[in-house]
């Protein structure tokens, strides 16, 4: 077998493995073992690639435009419901940090939502903050901005403190009255402002 | 049977235009074409990021490295829907604080949009109509005359200033940092912090939403006479204060609390104000 | 490796290709208020739970149709389209699959129905690659010293896909990316199996090319 029989066939023998007589020039031929290197080592990297660009706001604008004109969105229908909801995030032992810190921030993105769905409830995310201490998570976070960007490590420390501090805070209110809109527009609020530090920091954390 | 390709798509997209391979403490101009309607993405930690409005229709780019630890790639795609600046450091290169700053200042066609993503890097954009994304860890951002865009603002520590902007969408998210609004107007302004000062200087006018969200920060409003406004100023633990003249709305969705809340209407009120803090000051007063 | 490569080679294993590859958010929410519970709120026109669910998915779906088509505004449009199909169908979401990856499919689907539109062949049947001969000369970016392995950063990769033809880049997106099968390939493009691993051998081939090139004009501009 010579390189032009070998790479005729290589498409269709890359993933599954190909029989003794191409496995034989693989191992002796240089050019070919390089090449399939380079092909997998491709293949691999691209597996590694992850969704980190976000559409200009501008879309969102013309989609709830859309879904106005169209009907499908009633404005001002909330929900009244008054039953406890509880966010829990059944993790993964095996995730490693990135992906802790990327699930937790789709918690609290759906947080945000959870607390406009429901007034009178009492939510309480994944992790959330009794204190305005840092999470597990947060520290999480707050060790990914070290390594990559030590300069900007103590201003996402202290932004969490206060996103926790104003989560803390509105939760107590809303608490206190489930009633109040203001105190659950302020809890909405305070989980936009944690979603925008894991916004931030996972956005800047693949350089 | 599909076609074949024509020539020019299949010609690789990453060009190296300009080649803004650019040497320490030297500044390098590169120049793109850039669609109407396209988009530029620019990354640049630190140092300082300047947007304006070029004289023509390319897009100019000139960039200044602080050391030679230090470079910017630059790459556009072939139908000029896209530009990328990023400047980054160099393999095996640890520049300090210093060094790693890069200067970027871009010359900027009409109808691009713009998103800048920086660390500690300020960013200035003026006289600009494109949407705008702009995201800082530290660095101060500021807006000046800017007209019909959608404009995102989020940041960390980072102080926030927008001068003279009309029309479109202005939606700003800070942490600590200040966020200061000087004669902005648009369909929809929204400003959320957690223990950042906000300050509004403007009538408010075009018949928009503007709502202004704090934790502990305090919201300083500054409207002239002839503001048409419906406003409501609610906190929970802070204390809210008015001298505007407003007439008192006798429907509300709250029950008033003096000290605490108010709400009242302008001339027609035809723009929708709404101050909300958790215990930070909220005060409104004559400009 | 950069630190980059570092930190996502460690998280290789939960991002191995899954079906349209969405990350475990889904998965994550368990009692109480669940993404489905959401969806059921969004059935009722509830304007937070379309807008929640689209702060979820954008990044992803937007992700997918940059990478496909390569046009940020296309991308855009296309995002503002595939988002408004799901919700003009999701009364009719039942929960048999997962709601991330019914909306990966949709999302495919309207790219795709989009280049079909232009008339942007998806896939070229026509384009020979030369191989690369053991005897003669080899082209220099092939070169025995210049292997890829470990050269790699993410920015440099992700331009190069741009870079790709567009019947190469959709089936190398769809195939490596995202982590189609090349059955499920064949079927949404209307092509047959061993056309799909002809043309994501291309891709490949081209990348490869592509990612030399690039590194080897870096190199000399130092």
């Amino acid at each position: 077998m010579n390189c032009q029989q070998f790479q005729e066939v290589l498409p269709h023998i890359i993933e599954t493995g190909g029989s003794a007589d191409e496995e034989a020039h693989l191992q002796s031929c240089t050019a070919c073992s390089d090449l399939v290197r380079d092909l997998k080592y491709i293949a691999e990297q691209a597996k590694l690639l992850l969704p980190m660009r976000d559409p200009g706001p501008r879309v969102w604008t013309n989609i709830e435009q859309s879904l106005q004109r169209e009907g499908l969105i009633r404005e001002g229908r909330m929900s009244r419901q008054g039953h406890t909801l509880t966010i829990t995030q059944t993790q993964k032992k095996s995730w490693t940090p990135l992906g802790s810190v990327l699930a937790a921030l789709a918690v609290i993105t759906l947080a945000v939502v959870v607390i406009n769905y429901h007034p009178r409830a009492i939510v309480t995310a994944h992790n959330s903050p009794a204190t305005s201490s840092i999470t597990a998570d947060d520290q999480t976070l707050i060790s990914q901005i070290s390594q990559q960007q030590p300069e900007v490590r103590q201003a996402y420390e202290d932004g969490l403190k206060e996103a926790n501090a104003y989560i803390s805070d509105a939760q107590k209110a809303v608490d206190n009255d489930p009633n109040d809109d203001a105190a659950r527009q302020h809890l909405q609020a305070a989980y936009h402002q944690k979603a925008m530090l894991y916004d931030m920091a996972t956005s800047r954390s693949l350089p | 049977m599909l076609r074949k390709l024509p020539s020019s798509v299949i010609l690789s997209a990453t060009l190296m235009l300009g080649a803004a391979h650019l040497c320490a403490q030297s500044t390098k101009q590169g120049k793109f074409n850039i669609a109407r309607g396209g988009i530029l993405n620019v990354f640049d930690n630190a140092g300082s990021i300047t947007v304006h409005a070029a004289t023509g229709q390319q897009l100019i780019v000139s960039s200044t490295p602080h050391s030679p630890k230090v470079e910017v790639d630059s790459s556009s795609t072939p139908d000029g829907r896209r530009v990328e600046i990023r400047a980054h450091a160099l393999p095996q290169q640890k520049p300090n604080n210093d060094e790693a700053k890069v200067d970027i200042d871009i010359g900027l066609p009409p109808g691009v949009a713009v998103t800048i993503n920086a660390a500690t890097a300020p960013i200035t954009v003026e006289n600009v109509s494109g949407d705008l994304t702009l995201s800082s860890d530290t660095g101060q951002v500021t807006l000046r005359n800017v007209t019909n865009s959608h404009v995102l603002v989020k940041g960390i520590a980072a102080p926030i200033s927008l001068t003279n902007m009309t029309g479109g969408f202005v939606d700003i998210t800070s942490n600590s940092g200040a966020v200061q609004l000087a004669n902005v107007s648009g369909n929809k302004v929204s400003v959320n912090t957690a223990s950042g000062n906000i300050s509004f200087q403007g009538d408010c006018s075009g018949g928009g939403n503007y709502v202004m969200i704090t934790h502990n920060g305090a919201i300083d409003v500054f409207l002239p006479q002839t503001a048409s406004v419906d406003l409501t100023a609610r906190s929970i633990t802070g204390s809210v204060e008015n001298d505007f003249p407003l007439q008192a709305k006798t429907h509300t969705s709250f029950v008033p609390d003096a000290g605490r809340s108010f709400a009242g209407t302008s001339n027609s009120g035809s723009s929708s104000v709404e101050l909300q803090s958790f215990s930070g000051r909220i005060r409104v007063k004559k400009q | 490796m950069n630190t980059t490569n570092q930190l996502l080679s460690r998280i290789s294993d939960d991002k191995r290709p899954q079906k349209g590859k969405l990350t475990q958010a889904k998965k994550t929410i368990a009692t109480g208020l669940s993404e489905a519970e959401a969806i059921e709120r969004a059935k009722g026109g509830d304007a937070a739970a379309f807008e929640g669910l689209y702060g979820l998915h954008k990044r992803r779906v937007y992700s997918l149709c940059l990478r496909m088509t390569g046009n940020t505004a296309e991308a855009e449009d296309l995002t503002q389209e595939a988002f408004l199909q799901l919700y003009r169908k999701i009364s009719t979401f039942r929960g048999e699959s997962a709601f991330s990856t019914w909306l990966h499919r949709l999302s495919v689907n309207v790219v795709l129905m989009h280049l079909r539109k232009k008339g942007l062949p998806e896939v070229s049947l026509d384009e020979a690659l030369e191989p690369q001969h053991e005897d003669g000369p080899k082209k220099d970016i092939g070169a025995r010293d210049n292997v890829l392995a470990g050269s790699i950063d993410r920015v440099n990769l992700e331009r190069s896909i741009e870079s790709l033809p567009p019947g190469y880049r959709i089936i190398f997106v769809l195939h490596d990316i995202e982590g189609y099968e090349h059955n499920e390939i064949a079927e949404m493009m209307g092509c047959s199996i061993g056309n799909s691993k002809s043309q994501l051998h291309k891709a490949r081939m081209k990348l490869r090319d592509l990612l030399k090139l690039s590194r080897a004009e870096k190199a000399s501009r130092r």
